[in-house]
């Protein structure tokens, strides 16, 4: 934001500026710029302008400007999604939460907290930490992300194996829905609001059914224990193993995640290296927490079923700095990949977690056929894969064949029984591959409720679903009621 | 029943046997001038796709324990019961899910999943004779939520034949997805308005290694006693499954002592159990009860636990009326829910047995005695929930009362965005016509 008078004839600039104040908005394409995409790079599109509201107020006023004069509009929180869910597609007023960053309420006697959409996953945690309690969902970009964003995506994490994802810990909302008109669902954080599920339905709905603009969460009790295991293996079809032995044996992880080959070398050439040994086929990352007398037993558990495995080498953190930096040398993974290459897209498909040896089998099949490398790194737990597929976004043709191997792996992943996406969401990115799972019937039950909020599909449109099929009755917002 | 020769025409796509007349009436409403009993989603498919092009209403049921549970009609033209749509379609124990059909009774389920040491992570009431899908549509749930959610949390897939017939489905066979919108939350907790639930895909939980319930009888009475335990407890990092406390008049039926008990459940391995009541133990107040139920003992305590509610298939209850009302409040409130119940069965004569969580805020009462204080009874209970920032629901209540009484507290202010979804799912109203928040 800069402080520059208005000079622009467009009368919905001047508008929106008379909302949200003459600095709080941009509009000259070079200020627009860092808007054009988020952390999807390879669509990019320039908005009309950004507004930064600093109240529910300013948020709705802005929406409703934007429903009566038929302008697009969608919201962004840290722009880090990594499906282009904030990426103006159309041209749209991109309403910025940025400001909206208030921790507005925390009760840890029944153990929730009230935030504005802008305020950041990992500030929360920090705010109530010297009380013992946390926030569970934790993305990889938690130190920047904001809790509104990882209520459109449903935000994942490397810990929501045992404690869920975001829409496990959302008790309210306040949206604004794309009329302007403002309403709270849960009121207070009771559970179990009468009346249709709205706060799960809103939670994951990419910012196509209403801007949240506060947001009441679940707070939890740090663990009284946690140990973190490192597995390394020589043979990838030992690691899944012990993954599928380590399920069955009744245990929990709090996380339990997985490296190939590829991605160690990125993580060992980036800024967070541990000394992983570079010739091992893959290392898992395992940590049991709860109470500490039930602990050591099912490291011990932990242990038999990896050397049952013919693990070469496993080790238990020894303190908490070294179990900071296993997890900072595997948070960064994504971002690690610039180690070893200029670009890299990352997928994000899901499959019941007993097909692994296969599916990663198919996904190193599709790196041969199209030439690039792919790199794995993901939630073993719970089935949910993240190929990174390796390329030069400066030869030609060669984004293309990285997108398409990067559908190949969900096509993959979709074969087997499982979902294009776990956890990053289907935004612009993943829209066709939609069809992999689900029928024009079923797509269109679905956009047949994004009516219901969004019936003139101003906010954020052209993300989620695919165009319809041909062979279906198309309907357009207008013609359905 | 020259108006119902349409009956006949249902035998086009079922058995004569699974078409029943009905000649009488459920005091308990919800039921059908013929009673249907599909055996595969085609026949569930057929009934919906001519009832909603007939303009017939259909009230779906499972085994009936709910039928107590909302609804304005003595009787639909169809009731559909699910009770012979049954089994589990695929078990993956590897990767800890299972699909079954709606009409499987809860307790047949967990005992199919029991060998390979998994359940399904819900406690609802009467889990031997409610259906999952039952369940799933009622968004039922029992103390052990605190740990392992609700039904929110365990589903993960649903298949769902809308009112016109056609066959939708929501979430998929794996424990993580965010494929589109999370369709499977707008089916849990509808009771049955946007569709029939036909299969069911759940994550499913090891069995604990061990397990035990703490009862800790608070005899004094003073629910700040309680407050101070509770806050103090909540505020270390035991990880009980349930922390829920009775009412002294719940708490003499399970326990045999008219106090206040709070029941605190721990499933860990053994140690980890131990070490928890050890916890209890030192921060209990010294006029505190304690005493430790495992194994049979423990069973049989939550056994008759999730039998307190009453249940729409039981015979009604003889002098007077029964009903059971739900309460949602920010958790430590269920103190002051609970504190309230005792002073209203006194002011209204009724028997009132409660409930409620103060780690999730849930609440049930159960009420027995005269119609018009049980109504009383239910009005000044859900005052108190609304004065409390929360709300109350009516699980079961006689028809003839639910009629003069509003089961599902009013309408939110968003109310139409309820009406939407319905309207754009069910247009003629065919499924459940009435059954859910304000008459959708």
């Amino acid at each position: 934001m800069r402080k520059r008078p208005i000079a622009t004839s467009d009368p919905h600039i001047q508008a929106l500026a008379r909302i949200v104040g003459e600095q709080a908005i941009l509009y000259r394409k070079e200020d627009l710029m860092a808007y054009d995409c988020d952390g999807f790079t390879v669509h990019r599109h320039l908005p009309k302008a950004v507004v930064f509201p600093n109240s529910t107020e300013q948020v709705a006023a802005v929406v409703k400007y934007c429903h009566d004069h038929d302008l697009p509009f969608l919201a962004r929180g840290a722009g880090t999604g990594l499906s282009g869910g904030a990426i103006p597609l159309n041209g749209e007023v991109v309403i910025s939460l940025t400001r909206m960053k208030r921790l507005l309420h925390v009760d840890l006697e029944n153990r929730r907290a009230v935030v504005e959409p802008g305020f950041v996953n990992l500030k929360l945690t920090n705010s109530v930490a010297h009380r013992g309690y946390y926030y569970a969902p934790d993305p990889s970009s938690q130190y920047c992300c904001t809790i509104g964003g990882n209520v459109a995506e449903n935000a994942g994490g490397a810990h929501c194996l045992k404690y869920g994802v975001t829409t496990n810990h959302i008790l309210g909302l306040e949206v604004v829905l794309p009329n302007g008109e403002v309403i709270e669902i849960g009121a207070n954080g009771v559970p179990d609001p009468p009346g249709y599920d709205l706060l799960g339905l809103l939670t994951g709905s990419e910012g196509t059914l209403g801007i949240v603009t506060k947001i009441t969460v679940r707070l939890l009790k740090n663990p009284e224990a946690k140990q973190t295991v490192l597995a390394y293996f020589d043979e990838v079809e030992d690691a899944s193993q012990t993954v599928s032995d380590i399920i069955s044996a009744g245990i929990v992880p709090a996380a339990l995640e997985m490296m190939d080959q590829t991605a160690i070398e990125a993580v060992e050439a980036a800024a967070f290296p541990v000394g992983h040994p570079k010739d091992i086929a893959a290392l898992l990352l395992i940590e049991v927490d709860g109470i500490s007398a039930g602990i050591d037993e099912q490291i011990d558990d932990i242990l038999t079923i990896c050397r049952r495995h013919h693990v070469r080498e496993v080790k238990v953190a020894q303190s908490e700095e070294e179990r900071a930096r296993w997890w900072a040398n595997r948070k960064t993974g994504f971002g690690a990949m610039g180690a070893i290459s200029p670009d890299y897209l990352v997928q994000d498909g899901v499959i019941p977690r007993s097909r692994l040896p296969e599916v990663l089998n198919e996904i190193a099949n599709i790196s041969r056929k199209y030439g690039l490398r792919i790199a794995n790194i993901f939630h073993a737990g719970d089935g949910n894969l993240h190929p990174l597929v390796l390329f030069d976004a400066s030869k030609p043709g060669e984004t293309e064949r990285a997108l398409a191997a990067g559908s190949e792996c969900l096509k993959a992943c979709a074969a087997v029984g499982g979902s294009i996406t776990g956890e990053h969401g289907v935004g612009i990115e993943k829209k066709e591959e939609m069809r992999f799972i689900f029928t024009d019937e079923e797509i269109l039950a679905q956009t047949a409720i994004r009516d219901v909020f969004n019936p003139k599909n101003l906010l954020n449109a052209g993300k989620l679903f695919p165009t319809p099929g041909r062979c279906v009755e198309t309907k357009t917002p207008s013609t359905v009621k | 029943m020259l108006s119902l020769t349409w009956i006949e025409e249902l035998q086009a796509f079922l058995h004569p046997e699974q078409i029943k007349r009905n000649e009488s009436f459920h005091p308990l409403g919800n039921d059908g001038a013929v009673a249907v009993y599909p055996r595969t989603e085609e026949e569930i498919a057929a009934v919906l796709r001519y009832a909603d092009r007939h303009d017939k209403k259909v009230v779906i049921a499972g085994r009936g324990t709910k039928r107590g549970f909302g609804g304005q009609r003595e009787q639909a033209d169809i009731l559909l019961s699910l009770e012979q749509y049954t089994g589990i379609v695929e078990h993956a124990a590897a990767d800890m899910t299972v699909t079954v059909k709606a009409g499987t009774k809860f307790g047949d389920l967990q005992r199919a999943l029991a060998p390979y040491r998994q359940k399904v992570a819900l406690d609802p009431f009467w889990p031997e004779e409610a259906t999952i899908g039952g369940v799933i549509a009622a968004n039922d749930s029992g103390p052990k939520r605190l740990g392992y959610g609700s039904a929110r949390d365990s589903v993960i897939g649903l298949r769902i034949v809308y009112p016109d017939g056609t066959i939708i489905r929501s979430g998929g066979k794996v424990v993580k997805n965010v494929a589109g919108y999370d369709m499977n939350k707008l089916f849990i907790g509808a009771m049955g308005t946007l569709g029939v639930l036909s299969e069911i895909t759940l994550k499913l939980r090891p069995l604990p290694k061990y397990e035990s319930v703490v009862l800790l009888s608070f005899p004094t009475g003073d629910v700040h006693d309680i407050r101070s335990f509770a806050v103090s407890f909540l505020d270390t990092m035991m990880e009980p499954v349930c922390f829920e406390l009775l009412n002294p008049a719940l708490s003499e039926r399970l326990t045999g002592q008219p106090v206040y008990t709070l029941v605190i459940g721990f499933e860990d391995v053994e140690n980890a159990v131990h070490y928890q009541e050890h916890w209890v133990e030192r921060l209990r107040p010294k006029a505190v009860e304690m005493s430790i139920l495992v194994g049979e003992e423990a069973s049989a305590f939550w056994r008759t636990f999730y039998t307190a509610a009453p249940n729409g298939r039981l015979a009604m209850a003889e002098n007077g009326v029964e009903a059971a009302v739900k309460i949602g409040v920010v958790n430590l409130d269920v103190l002051s829910i609970l504190r309230e119940s005792v002073l209203i069965a006194d002011r209204c004569h009724v028997r009132i047995e409660a409930h409620g969580g103060l780690g999730h805020g849930l609440c049930q009462a159960y009420m027995h005695g005269g119609e018009e204080g049980v109504l009383t009874a239910i009005e000044e209970l859900r005052q108190t929930a609304v004065r409390l920032g929360g709300y109350a629901i009516v699980k079961h209540l006689p028809l003839s009362l639910r009629q003069r009484v509003d089961v599902w507290g009013g309408k939110p202010a968003y109310f139409f965005l309820l009406e939407g979804i319905k309207r754009k799912i069910d247009p003629n109203k065919t499924v459940n016509d009435q059954r859910f928040i304000g008459g959708i």
